[in-house]
């Protein structure tokens, strides 16, 4: 996974990063780049300095500083040496380059009208590494399973940034496309569902030229760099899905979008930036959608150092089912993923 | 009968340094029609068709003829390259080596220098502006090339011929 981001880098900042010792390279959350800055990583949830021998150091001094002629570099390469063909990502604020990272920018802003266009002067860079774990939903499914037919509830997924929102709705993708339903009794011999993404910021399922580079399953089609409510619209007329994913909706007219989609009867699983349902409520859009019933659950999601825990709350009749502790949404025991999963304590988050 | 054969040698060679230089002044306004012709394309993939500039420029390889083809064939292989080069970096380099393949002039690589340090830095207007900069200049060298190629080129083809005769016939 790191290759891919590898080659992005100017080769003074990759001198620095090959020197760095294994463990530390592959718990790689975060690289984080300012101009004249000391050179920041996010190490297992950590911020990290490093210095240009390849040592981390919890503080700053030492450590080494990209210059100027770095970060132009490092500008050139992560927009392909094509500023002008960027628009639409520098006035979002993000890159998303082959593999599924995402790299933030951060500069003096161009206004047009009040409203941003662009960024230039980029100083800052924000490399987050996109890990993919297979098998990370496999506890969670069987909980939102809909027995009727025989397909999943439609579920929100809450979870502050960088809990691993993402990796998950990516798992629950894949897995409902292969119809991989866990273990459940009711599901065996269930086949898989047509899924279809609306994958507005390109992290769930990574496209390059509209071709997915993460295994979101055999079933699954992917409207890609699309806003989420008019993606959800184009999906429903176009693609006959079963199951809509998106991610991180808010916007009111998500919510129109999720309400048509549920009045189709079609699932939708959304992911949203929330600490936990509370806080969830305090957001209008969000609080409208759950008093209206278009979700049936509602999942917390929490990082820890055991990997993603989760909590399924039914959304409609939240009385009857008192708040469970959260449960690890991948049991330590998922075969030849137990490894690729101590090495990944987070997925590419929101 | 081997200042014969001397006196044809140099009335040869005289002949054809003429006839070269003659060549040169009506290949070079050829030369910067066709480096219009390249930026035009790159002006349209990146206006139109907001083509990243590796590709850009690739098409742009495709659509002249030799040896312009191979100034940016050779910046596009560069800037690919594994030693990290920018854009400016691998531009100026590669038409700084392969210039002198072209019947071009320094006036005319100081114009693609200045362009190339703009190129792919900055958003589409300001890239057009640039490119639309680099093909005025272009178009006033060409015409000066048109001029000197009307005004000399006959003159370096007889000069040639008659310089060798002089020599022949000094020698003589």
């Amino acid at each position: 996974m790191l290759d891919r981001i590898m080659h992005l880098l100017p080769p003074e900042l990759k001198a620095v990063l090959d020197k760095l010792p294994e463990s530390a390279m592959e718990q790689l959350e975060e690289i984080r780049i300012r101009e004249g800055r000391p050179l920041e990583l996010g190490v297992r949830g950590q911020s990290r300095f490093a210095a240009s021998d390849g040592t981390l150091r919890a503080g700053s001094d030492g450590a080494y500083k990209p210059n100027a002629d770095t970060c132009r570099k490092l500008l050139e390469k992560i927009t392909n040496h094509s500023l002008y063909a960027m628009e639409e990502e520098l006035k979002r604020g993000f890159i998303t380059v082959a593999g599924g990272h995402r790299i933030g920018l951060a500069g003096r802003t161009i206004l047009d009208g009040g409203h941003v266009r662009g960024i230039r002067d980029i100083g800052g860079f924000n490399i987050r590494i996109a890990r993919e774990v297979v098998g990370s939903a496999r506890n969670l499914l069987p909980k939102l399973l809909d027995k009727n037919r025989k397909s999943v509830h439609s579920t929100l997924i809450l979870a502050p940034p960088q809990q691993g929102k993402t990796t998950i709705v990516r798992d629950i993708a894949r897995s409902i496309s292969y119809g991989h339903w866990g273990m459940f009794e009711h599901a065996a011999g269930w086949s898989g569902r047509k899924v279809a993404i609306v994958d507005e910021r390109s992290e769930i399922a990574a496209c390059v030229r509209g071709i997915p580079t993460f295994d979101v399953g055999p079933r699954t089609d992917v409207m890609d760099a699309c806003p989420k409510a008019e993606g959800m619209m184009m999906l429903l007329r176009s693609m006959s899905p079963d199951v809509v994913i998106v991610d991180e909706i808010g916007r009111p007219e998500d919510g129109d979008a999720i309400r048509e989609a549920s009045h189709a009867g079609i699932s939708v699983i959304a992911t949203a930036h929330a600490y936990d349902l509370q806080d969830a409520r305090g957001r209008p859009v969000l609080r409208q959608l759950l008093e209206e019933g278009a979700f049936t659950y509602v999942v917390e999601l929490k990082r820890s150092a055991d990997g993603f825990m989760h909590r399924v709350i039914a959304a409609d009749r939240r009385d009857k089912l008192p708040a469970a502790a959260r449960e690890p949404t991948a049991t330590a025991s998922i075969g030849e993923q137990e490894q690729a999963y101590a090495g990944m304590q987070r997925g590419d988050g929101p | 009968m081997i200042k014969l054969l001397g006196a044809v040698l140099i009335l040869f060679a005289g002949t054809m340094i003429g006839f070269q230089q003659a060549a040169r002044l009506a290949a070079r306004p050829r030369q910067l029609r066709q480096l219009a012709h390249a930026l035009q394309r790159l002006e349209t993939e990146i206006g139109y068709g907001h083509t990243p500039l590796p590709e850009a420029m690739e098409r742009t390889a495709d659509a002249v003829p030799e040896p312009l083809a191979g100034l940016f064939r050779d910046a596009t292989e560069r800037v690919n390259g594994p030693e990290g080069l920018t854009f400016r970096e691998s531009w100026e380099q590669a038409m700084t080596s392969g210039w002198g393949s072209t019947a071009l002039k320094k006036t005319e690589l100081s114009i693609m220098h200045r362009l190339g340090s703009t190129l792919g830095i900055s958003d589409k207007e300001d890239q057009l502006k640039h490119i639309h900069l680099a093909l005025l200049q272009l178009k006033a060298e060409e015409d000066a090339a048109r001029e000197d190629q009307t005004r000399y080129e006959k003159m370096w083809k007889s000069l040639g011929v008659l310089i060798a005769v002089l020599v022949v016939i000094l020698m003589v």
